[in-house]
């Protein structure tokens, strides 16, 4: 399952997610929103606004799944971790 | 003459997270909010918010991203609250966390789940003694207005705004339990928001008093 993770590099949950994933060994492919710039900052944006319908974070897409916030209850169960 | 220095500002050069703390506290506790009693865990986002301060010169929310739209990037100012109060009443708790409902022991419990639960929403609206006897008082809940009324101990919630013109029923003239508009007297019985007028009825919402502060329960926002 391809596992990505829509964060922000200030965001204690985005921080608390990170660490649950990689304690549990998951690979994930990690869009740090705020860090870049211009038209790909715009781009990711509209991204997480279509995925999620907000501009909050942290957003986890897991195959269909899209977890916003850091519902380790959650994750653990889309993940079967 | 007074030659007192200039107080500093509190979000000057060198901001810390104590002097945050101090600026927000006493006023979140107006909306019913406290600091997270995880301490560390609140003082890390506040420490997120110094380094959004240099980086892009206001405490933005940690939690969200400014889009670049003035009107939007107001809106996730620190605290939110007042922008996102039915929702985050809902939660218990601001987006990020930062602070939690007054009435949330353990701020533990719910670290990191965002998800509104379903079914109404109780928002902490008032104290009590807020509310004069011969008047309302109009309090906002998110989009709402609302006036709140007293009669002794019973407290009472109806929409603000009558029917007729949409004069503000708070600023009515209270008698036992009928209110007066004050725009062209229109009477309101403030615990159905039934008037003489026909198919003029406002909308009423229950009221629970816990404490001396008075909850008002309203239907869950539909975005
Ligand atoms: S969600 Fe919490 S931390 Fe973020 S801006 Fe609002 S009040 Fe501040
Ligand atoms: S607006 Fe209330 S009576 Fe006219």
């Amino acid at each position: 399952m391809d596992v990505k993770l829509y964060a922000l590099s200030t965001c204690p949950y985005c921080r608390m997610t990170k660490r649950f994933l990689e304690e549990a060994g998951v690979e994930y492919e990690l869009t740090e929103v705020d860090l870049l710039e211009g038209a790909d900052k715009q781009a990711a944006i509209d991204e997480v606004k279509s995925i999620s319908g907000g501009t909050s974070f942290p957003v986890l897409v897991a195959g269909d799944e899209v977890i916003v916030g850091f519902n380790k209850q959650r994750i653990k169960d889309v993940l079967g971790t | 003459m007074n030659d007192r220095p200039a107080p500093r500002r509190r979000f000057a050069e060198g901001t810390t997270v104590a002097d945050l703390e101090a600026y927000m506290v006493p006023f979140v506790r107006h909306l019913g909010f406290k600091l997270n009693t995880e301490r560390e865990f609140a003082h890390e986002v506040l420490q997120s918010e110094i380094e959004i301060l240099d980086r892009d010169g206001d405490v933005y929310c940690p939690c969200r991203v400014r889009t670049g739209d003035p009107k939007e990037d107001i809106k996730i100012i620190c605290p939110c609250i007042p922008f996102y109060l039915e929702q985050f009443n809902a939660m218990r708790k601001c987006w990020c966390g930062l602070f939690i409902r007054e009435d949330v022991l353990d701020g533990a419990e719910m670290m990191g789940v965002i998800e509104e639960p379903e079914g109404p929403i109780e928002v902490r609206a008032a104290h009590v003694e807020d509310i004069a006897a011969s008047r309302g008082l109009r309090v906002k809940i998110g989009k709402r207005e609302i006036a709140l009324f007293r009669t002794g101990n019973e407290v009472f919630a109806l929409s603000n705004l009558c029917r007729h013109a949409f004069g503000p029923l708070s600023e009515g003239y209270v008698e036992g339990y009928e209110v007066m508009c004050p725009w062209h007297g229109w009477r309101y019985d403030i615990r159905t928001g039934h008037t003489d007028h026909p198919n003029a009825d406002v909308q009423t919402h229950p009221v629970t008093v816990r404490d001396g502060v008075v909850f008002v329960t309203v239907p869950k926002p539909t975005e």
